[in-house]
């Protein structure tokens, strides 16, 4: 994996020896903890006013009440869904456009310049316009996620498929391969590990994505609870979402990564 | 496998051969079409739909006005005042984390727990602690070039390759004289590679930063204002402007790169 991809991704890969010994292992929670202790410390001798710095103990009774009153599930379902419907529609289009445009020179000519100039505008970008053309519904939640990860998907799948090697197609010729077959047995086994790679970008974008347009215009979600509990000056209640937005960002980002390393068996790397 | 996904493409100029190919413009003069009859069609359509003269008319306007100007200097100002300091405190802790075991040890797990939260998502905790003016839009696009480099500057200077530590052993080098002259050096291409990307990052969080905070100049800011006011003109103008900035700034750091490290080798 190039430099780049990795800080995308965030992925340090620097001497894993070294990080797999197990006393080295247990030193990995020092700082953690000692980043907890401090803050609770902080909090204690209330060095910030307690409406700026509340304990993480109380951040954590903070996130049980939520979670009794159901009202953090509703949060999080309604999050989940709108995240689920948009990246599915978006990282499958994605997908297919990609490959099409990679393998079709006649659809590339066409389309590769208009992907190529949309591809410039970041999606935080397009937020105020998308406000204005679907409102502030369920449309406009699910577009802006959707295109968040339709052109991370396509770029990822058509620049993986333009990298498919000659030979593999020349053999497929030799053999007079169907189409079907072609697809199924070369072009998506080939591309599966560097779409992998772009799916798990494409994800942390629309999370991010999400977030952000349930902060500004929502009436439910994980952004909006941070929203309103920074409205009603309810600290516990941001660092509540805060610390659940990083989890969750992090624990379906672990997903991908345990999908591509056990997923393809074929992976060189 | 040659590929890369990376967030904008560094060979993206040879993609923009279109330009001499009738086939490319095709899709875009349609579009254009379709929006310009579209935007005739009704009055609400017209207000959906700017039309290009309508666009034309909202140019001149905020450029009359100096709004955009404004906007624009304020901008950039914040994203290459962020990328300065999120970058040079990140370059900072990931050459100290590739120095020092027990730095790295101590400092990464926690670099990489806080660095999970998603950017945007600590903006409503600034917004309590800093307000919603510049200083909390400064911190995240610090943020957004700090945790790139930090991870680029560390991957770097561990893919030195050992053959020239050894010269510096040999040399019997002391270890700031090894970092100085031997590890600097030979990470410093794939530094830059952190840099560029620390850019866009820091780029992506002055707009996002500016649309979520509400207060001051910025492009972002012209951009809440004017959906507020349903001037579809206006964002159409500075939704292009942002991804045209990007892609410029994106191409001129290549090109800086491609400049500064012409003595590397490339096969």
């Amino acid at each position: 994996m190039s430099i780049g991809i990795r800080v995308a991704l965030g992925i340090n890969q620097a001497d894993p020896k070294f990080r797999r010994r197990s006393r080295l292992r247990l030193a990995a929670f020092i700082s953690p903890i000692a980043f907890l202790l401090l803050w609770a410390w902080v909090a204690k001798i209330e060095l910030f006013s307690p409406q700026l710095l509340v304990s993480p103990l109380e951040v954590l009774q903070t996130f049980h009440e939520l979670l009794d009153s159901g009202e953090l599930w509703e949060h999080l379902s309604v999050s989940f869904s709108r995240l689920g419907i948009g990246f599915s529609i978006g990282a499958s289009s994605g997908l297919l456009f990609g490959i099409v445009m990679a393998l079709s020179k006649r659809v590339e000519g066409f389309f590769s310049p208009v992907f190529q100039a949309l591809r410039q505008v970041p999606s935080i970008a397009l937020i105020p316009i998308f406000i204005l053309l679907f409102g502030i519904d369920e449309i406009f939640k699910i577009a802006i996620v959707t295109k968040a990860a339709f052109f991370t998907v396509a770029l990822a799948s058509y620049e993986a498929t333009k990298g498919i090697s000659r030979n593999y197609f020349e053999v497929s010729q030799a053999y007079k391969l169907p189409t079907y077959t072609l697809y199924t047995k070369i072009v998506i086994p080939a591309i599966l590990p560097p779409v992998l790679t772009g799916l798990r970008i494409a994800f942390s974008r629309s999370w991010t994505i999400l977030v952000a347009a349930e902060l500004l215009a929502a009436d439910s979600g994980l952004g909006h609870m941070m929203q309103m509990g920074r409205e009603v000056f309810r600290i516990d209640i941001v660092m509540v979402g805060v610390v659940l937005t990083g989890l969750i960002g992090f624990g379906i980002d672990r997903l991908f990564k345990w999908g591509e390393a056990n997923l393809i068996p074929w992976r060189t790397a | 496998m040659a590929y890369s996904v990376s967030i904008m493409s560094t060979h993206t100029l040879s993609k923009y051969s279109f330009l001499n190919s009738a086939r490319g413009w095709l899709i875009p003069v349609g579009l254009l079409l379709v929006w310009e009859v579209m935007s005739r069609q009704s009055a609400e359509n017209a207000y959906a739909f700017a039309s290009i003269e309508q666009i034309y008319h909202g140019l001149v306007e905020i450029l009359s006005t100096g709004e955009l100007q404004q906007g624009i200097a304020a901008s950039l100002q914040r994203a290459f005042l962020g990328l300065l300091i999120g970058g040079f405190l990140g370059f900072s802790i990931g050459a100290v984390m590739a120095q020092w075991r027990v730095a790295d040890v101590l400092i990464g797990p926690l670099y990489h727990m806080l660095r999970q939260v998603p950017l945007m998502g600590l903006v409503p905790l600034f917004s309590l602690w800093l307000g919603n003016g510049d200083p909390s839009k400064l911190v995240v696009v610090c943020l957004s070039a700090f945790y790139p480099l930090v991870l680029a500057t560390y991957e770097s200077l561990h893919q030195v390759e050992s053959k020239y530590k050894e010269v510096g052993d040999v040399l019997k080098l002391s270890r700031t004289k090894t970092f100085i002259k031997i590890l600097l050096p030979a990470a410093l291409p794939n530094i830059f590679t952190g840099i560029s990307f620390a850019l866009a990052f820091a780029w992506l969080a002055t707009i996002g930063s500016e649309i979520l905070f509400s207060a001051g100049a910025g492009l972002g800011n012209i951009m809440m204002n004017a959906q507020a006011a349903s001037r579809m003109d206006i964002l159409i103008i500075l939704t292009a402007l942002i991804g045209l900035l990007g892609f410029l700034m994106n191409y001129l750091i290549n090109k800086v790169g491609q400049y500064l490290f012409r003595w590397r080798n490339l096969r």
